[in-house]
């Protein structure tokens, strides 16, 4: 953690997103960016700090998700609940919708772990669906009327301060012993538990962890949107998350933040070609995985690549091969 | 080989950032440049819908609506201006339609929006719209929650605290079905909030729900709820959801020999229903914020014009909503004389009485449309057919 904190790219998006917590901050950040394109920064914010919990379970531990949906709902109707019956401030609400997330990640962890790859995909799109019908039955989140009178408390600034925390995060923890135990699973799991790692431990809190984001996230939704009903948490949306994940790259941070900017970003930028909008979107998805299979950024190591790109090579290095 | 490509990839990434940040800026610039009223610049009108995705019909016919208002609009002009239409598409999704509604309000600077044609959205964009003090008029909203929102929020919608009233009186007062088996899907917020208003209207004109049964939207089998129905023994069965379930409901309680029809609210409305229900949905009813019958004249001419336009395609609800919103919108920016939201939201509120083509249109003092008539329809030799147009008197 403290080499991160030496690192002067994660010193400047810091210093940056504490600046714009402030309110002089917030203030100029309103005036010099238009509400259409802060909004579409607030997305990509939000959008990738759900990401960066599916690329630890999934692209990190190897454990293919599709529940992740379920894990924001989870957290934006808490949150909602939270801030709006109880009146919680909003950022306690937040926290709350990501740690009701996240023991909602352990449970559900418990039984099916046990699966692998498709079998657990299976078990997590059971999962996702179970917690839609019970948010469509249940009195407290009004059922299929949704959810209404939530304040829209997000601002830009604390996204923003969310998701460089979350990237801080994963980064430390790919670094770490924990992290590299979760490698490991992906890499083989009969060897690595035969080398004496808990895979159950580490698998549960890859999804522990991945559940806490994708509830912050959902409460982060559900204060931008202020209103929020069961179908918005559909397998779409779910797939809509591991389309990030897997066309950055799986396991790349790095590919997970560029996957999030453009596939939030695209659909807005291909407006003026407006009818054909979504035929172009689907093609660019289609290309860059017949280009880039392992996702934009999969097998690359970014730190390489950029010293290479900037023509000082400090040492030859044996580039890792795709 | 893979020292050209990452480098490649690294400029690449650069250069896209860097236009990203462009852009940016870029569009920054142009924001102080708002037009005069007595400038020739277009009056730009957003249109707020699906195009694509589930719900897209509701958002393309509404702009078929919206289209043949502007063409009609711009042959005389409003205060001596083109009307433009910008539209866009949301594919029936929240992110997209508050990243549309920004877009609307802060880069096209339109006068107004029309849209959503569905409810959920209306309250999200409704949000925005109301803080950035821009009109926002829903051509399909009808459920609760929306004009709450603030001032510059409208819809011209037949709600259904109207309709449902008005045809539950039709159905107990006039028909004499008193005992009322009363069916809802769970998992259809539409069907729900309809369904509270179904009971209460039941109890206010001396009906009775003698049984109250639940299905979920896709559900295919209904024998339990059906044969439980039919040992209560109702006069009609009231129905709250959507078409599909409609007619395999009433499939089931044919079977079972159940003779009383089917009532319900415009959700019914899909020709799926009888193509799935057969004779089984012969003499349902339910209502309507329009149908081509009957037209008075001012709707007659806006058939005839739609008809000529769109291949002899006969308008629907939204078409004519669509078209009623823009009107509207039109009428009140001549009557203010300003293209200012916050000026016209004035002279749209006090609106009474309009000719529309679905329809008259007033709101209320809380802006909540009140429309007349409503249209019962019936299924009929296997189509919708008017059976009866009821009045509503304003209080």
């Amino acid at each position: 953690m403290k080499k991160l904190l030496n690192n002067w790219i994660v010193q400047v998006l810091l210093f940056l997103s504490l600046l714009g917590l402030t309110a002089y901050g917030s203030q100029m950040i309103n005036d010099i960016i238009p509400p259409y394109f802060l909004m579409i920064a607030f997305f990509i914010g939000i959008n990738l700090i759900m990401a960066l919990g599916l690329n630890l379970i999934t692209g990190v531990t190897g454990q293919l998700s599709l529940g992740h949906a379920a894990f924001m709902s989870i957290g934006a109707y808490s949150s909602a609940i939270a801030t709006v019956n109880y009146d919680l401030p909003f950022l306690l609400g937040v926290l709350i919708g990501g740690l009701i997330a996240s023991v909602f990640g352990v449970i559900i962890g418990f039984p099916t772990l046990r699966l692998t790859g498709d079998y657990l995909a299976i078990a997590t799109l059971g999962f996702a669906e179970i917690v839609r019908v019970q948010f469509t039955n249940m009195k407290i989140t009004n059922g299929a009327i949704g959810f209404l009178g939530i304040e829209g408390s997000t601002t830009f600034p604390i996204v923003m301060t969310i998701a460089v925390l979350t990237i801080c995060l994963m980064v430390w923890l790919e670094n770490s012993r924990n992290g590299r135990a979760m490698l490991a699973i992906r890499e083989d799991e009969v060897a690595s538990s035969a080398v004496g790692i808990n895979t159950t431990l580490y698998k549960i809190q890859a999804f522990a962890i991945g559940a806490f984001c994708a509830g912050v996230g959902g409460a982060l939704f559900a204060h931008t949107t202020t209103f929020i009903q069961p179908t918005d948490f559909g397998f779409q949306k779910s797939v809509d998350i591991l389309s990030i994940v897997v066309l950055g790259g799986l396991g790349s941070i790095p590919g997970t933040i560029i996957g999030a900017i453009v596939l939030t970003a695209a659909p807005e930028i291909l407006r003026p070609l407006s009818n054909y909008r979504m035929i172009v979107y689907g093609l660019l998805l289609v290309v860059i995985m017949i280009f880039r299979p392992y996702g934009l950024m999969g097998g690359v190591n970014l730190r390489q690549a950029l010293r290479r790109a900037m023509m000082f090579p400090k040492k030859k290095q044996a580039g890792r091969e795709e | 080989m893979f020292h050209k490509k990452r480098k490649s990839l690294v400029v690449m990434s650069v250069i896209m950032s860097a236009l990203i940040m462009v852009s940016g800026c870029g569009a920054s610039k142009p924001a102080a440049t708002t037009p005069a009223a007595d400038s020739k610049e277009p009056i730009k009108i957003g249109f707020l819908g699906a195009k694509t995705g589930d719900v897209a019909m509701y958002g393309l016919n509404t702009l078929k609506g919206l289209n043949m208002a502007v063409e009609e609009l711009n042959k005389e002009g409003v205060l001596g201006r083109q009307v433009e239409l910008v539209e866009e598409d949301n594919a029936g999704q929240k992110d997209q339609a508050i990243n549309i509604t920004n877009k609307l309000i802060s880069q096209d600077k339109v006068a107004a929006i029309v849209g959503d044609p569905t409810t959920g959205i209306t309250r999200v964009a409704g949000q925005i719209a109301n803080s950035k003090k821009t009109v926002i008029l829903s051509a399909g909203s009808t459920g609760m929650d929306v004009v709450e929102i603030g001032p510059y929020v409208f819809r011209d919608t037949l709600l259904d605290t109207i309709a449902a009233p008005a045809t539950m009186k039709y159905v107990i007062q006039e028909k004499g079905w008193k005992n009322v088996a009363l069916i809802t899907s769970k998992n259809n917020d539409y069907s729900v909030s309809l369904s509270k208003i179904f009971s209460d209207a039941i109890d206010a004109n001396g009906g009775k729900v003698v049984i109250e049964e639940f299905i979920q939207d896709k559900d295919t089998d209904f024998s339990g709820q059906i044969t439980k129905i039919k040992s209560a023994n109702p006069d009609v069965i009231v129905f709250s959801g959507y078409y599909t379930e409609g007619a395999l409901i009433m499939k089931k309680a044919r079977e079972v020999g159940i003779k009383a029809i089917m009532v319900g609210g415009d959700g019914l409305q899909g020709d799926d229903l009888m193509k799935i229900g057969g004779a089984a949905v012969e003499g349902s009813i339910s209502y309507a914020g329009f149908s081509p019958e009957q037209p008075t004249p001012n709707t007659e001419k806006f058939i005839n014009a739609y008809k000529a336009k769109y291949n002899n395609e006969l308008p629907d609800l939204f078409a004519a909503q669509g078209y009623d919103a823009l009107m509207l919108i039109a009428k009140a920016i001549k009557d203010a004389n300003s293209a200012d939201s916050e000026i016209f939201k004035d002279s749209l509120a006090k609106t009474k009485n309009y000719d529309g083509v679905s329809g008259s249109i007033t709101f209320q003092e809380n802006r909540e449309p009140v429309k007349s008539p409503v249209y019962l329809l019936e299924v009929k030799d296997g189509k919708f057919a008017l059976l009866k147009k009821v009045p509503v008197e304003i209080k």
